[in-house]
């Protein structure tokens, strides 16, 4: 896959990504619209002691529509907290964000997404704010749960199942609302290597299946990145790199390398 | 020494070790030039009574602190192994007949479980705890019926004891107002010519009465009945059903200004929570476990901490949980009116020929229980 508007980003000076890009970019004959867009979005939070402790500096990121992206970066970087001002949950100091929606948001702890005490009505619950039929929603239901390979789970007790399992629950909740765009808060951090295989492949298969749905979907793990259109990579709040997964990767393992050698010398 | 707090330090040293009381001789062993760091000192703080305040029995109140088959390692093995197995939680396999009785005639059944053991002959109270016993038995899976039926026995039967012992044992001794019908002159009263007496039996200074008796059978079997019915109920119901079947009572209070909607809501968010809670209750006890603690070298204050520490830690751990299901709640589409956000009962749920069986039995059984009043005397 080619993107050509793979941007890198000096790690001092955040330029916003694309300033002289358009809001739409035209890939080939095809004109490509984003569905998650961020400029120059900040984020700070005031300590006790009347501290300004920035957390986010700057960032621009745009993930076009019907694509699955992830995005990486060391611990502490701001990577669930630029989720979660894209999924509204934060509002940023400053800078705008446009997500298309509806979108849905699933939690790194499974435990702390999953609302009611059965699967069936745990899936069926964000469908509580549109108005429709019962056998729409046991439809829609049943759906869900098949993505997620969960077809026989209908009725066990969320607490009965593994933490993959709830994580697949917890997709499947979100695939059932017909969200435009998802944002996947490291769903596999509890999850076993057959567990995380099956989470990711769910989430891929939805993106697939319906060229509508979007996924940000944020990670440790670069293995994941065969499974992504593109990424983006994260430092101390900023961006540092975004464009296709296997630039990303290379550029992550070149980095890992150095610091490596760095070490060793 | 005037006060009920002693100071000792216990001073290790390698080797040979020995020990200090403090405050005497901690002067004459530590010089400026032989501090306790330098001589690989170990503090240690230790709390007792004084002897020397005229209470014998407190002494030493430290020594009653349980140790051995109540230390506090044990405590905490045992509320994680008393958590381990599911309370309260839906049992899908194998499925049973009370899981195709409608969840609304099941709550009937609850209702009148509560009941009647209260307002029913002690030979009824007894029968609906063979009844709810040999039910679990046959419905549950074996480790299910085994660690529920233990549990609720163990309750019961110490209520039984505590009560019928009790409940008219001091009484006697105490409410007295009369002297004997002896001292006043009069004869005794007449012993029963149909065998009955009052006192059932006597344990050293305990009279187990007849009033005691009843008083204990009706606390220890309306135990029995609410724990186990509420615990066969929500094994063999899914939580939607239950919350359906409550629903359907309510409608009508809908017309008066209650909120059923938001009730409902309540009851399936605490049925969540339940497993939540036991989850959380066990995570904690098995981490502290899992520390291995030397609880021998820790100070009663340090320990009475640690547990301190864990009930902190639970709280705040659900209150998290709490928060974050909240947001979780938000971002769903719940904007906190629970009457404008449905919540879809997936389950068909149809009167059947079960359910009119059930109905039958039961109206045979509150039968039974009030006829028993005027009968069994």
């Amino acid at each position: 896959m080619n993107f050509p508007y793979l941007t890198s980003i000096s790690e001092r000076v955040v330029a916003p990504l694309y300033a002289t890009v358009p809001a739409t970019i035209i890939r080939g004959n095809k004109a490509e619209s984003f569905a998650i867009e961020g400029r120059n979005l900040r984020f700070s939070f005031t300590t006790r002691q009347t501290q300004d402790v920035p957390v986010l500096r700057d960032c621009s990121i745009r993930i076009p529509c019907g694509q699955f992206w992830m995005l990486l970066g060391p611990n502490g970087c701001g990577k669930s907290t630029l989720l979660k001002i894209l999924a509204g949950l934060l509002t940023p100091t400053s800078g705008t964000v446009n997500v298309n929606g509806p979108k849905s948001f699933v939690f790194q702890n499974p435990d702390h997404q999953v609302v009611l005490p059965t699967v069936d009505a745990d899936v069926a619950f964000g469908l509580g704010k549109i108005d429709l039929t019962h056998d729409e929603v046991r439809s829609r239901v049943s759906r869900a749960l098949h993505a997620v390979g969960l077809s026989d789970y209908m009725k066990r007790s969320v607490q009965t199942l593994s933490g993959g399992q709830k994580q697949r629950v917890a997709i499947a909740g979100a695939l059932a609302e017909a969200c435009k765009v998802l944002l996947l808060d490291e769903l596999t951090t509890f999850l076993d290597e057959s567990d995380q295989v099956g989470v990711i492949k769910a989430v891929r298969n939805s993106v697939d299946t319906s060229p509508e749905v979007t996924a940000l979907w944020v990670t440790h793990r670069l293995e994941e990145l065969e499974y992504a259109d593109g990424a983006i990579y994260m430092e101390d709040g900023k961006v540092v790199m975004q464009g296709d997964a296997a630039s990303i990767r290379s550029f992550i393992e070149a980095r890992q390398s150095a610091y490596i050698n760095q070490i060793n010398s | 020494m005037n006060c009920n707090h002693a100071t000792f330090i216990s001073v290790s040293l390698a080797p040979p070790s020995s020990v200090l009381l403090f405050p005497k001789r901690l002067s004459e062993n530590l010089t400026p030039k032989q501090t306790l760091l330098a001589r690989n000192v170990r503090l240690r703080v230790r709390a007792s009574a004084s002897k020397g305040d005229g209470n014998a029995q407190a002494a030493n109140w430290s020594q009653w602190v349980p140790v051995g088959s109540f230390a506090a390692d044990k405590v905490f093995r045992l509320i994680a192994g008393a958590t381990a197995s599911p309370i309260g939680q839906f049992v899908v396999y194998p499925t049973t007949f009370l899981h195709s009785v409608d969840p609304r005639v099941k709550l009937v059944w609850l209702l009148a479980l509560v009941v009647l053991p209260a307002r029913s002959h002690i030979v009824v109270r007894f029968g609906l705890v063979i009844y709810l016993t040999l039910l679990s038995m046959w419905v549950l899976p074996r480790n299910a019926w085994t660690d529920q039926l233990g549990r609720v026995y163990l309750l019961s039967g110490l209520l039984f004891i505590t009560l019928g012992l009790g409940s008219d044992g001091v009484p006697a001794l105490v409410q007295l107002r009369t002297p004997p019908p002896a001292m006043m002159g009069l004869p005794n009263l007449p012993v029963s010519l149909t065998g009955y007496a009052y006192t059932i039996t006597k344990l050293g200074p305990l009279t187990f009465t007849r009033k005691g008796l009843s008083v204990a059978s009706t606390v220890a079997c309306l135990t029995f009945t609410v724990f186990q019915s509420a615990s066969l109920c929500l094994t063999t119901t899914t939580p939607e059903q239950l919350a359906f079947a409550l629903r359907w009572f309510m409608l009508p209070l809908k017309y008066i200004g209650v909120s059923v909607s938001e009730i409902v809501l309540t009851l399936l968010l605490s049925l969540r929570f339940i497993s939540l809670v036991f989850d959380e209750v066990r995570n904690i006890a098995l981490g502290i476990v899992s520390r291995r603690i030397n609880w021998k070298q820790l100070t009663v204050m340090e320990t009475i901490d640690i547990f301190f520490n864990y009930f902190r830690r639970i709280f705040k751990n659900i209150f998290n949980h709490a928060e974050q299901i909240s947001q979780a709640m938000i971002v769903r589409g719940f904007k906190g009116d629970s009457s404008s956000h449905k919540i879809y009962f997936l389950s068909e749920s149809s009167f059947g020929i079960a359910d009119a069986i059930c109905l039958l039995f039961l109206t045979v059984v509150i039968g039974v229980a009030l006829m028993s009043e005027y009968y069994l005397v």
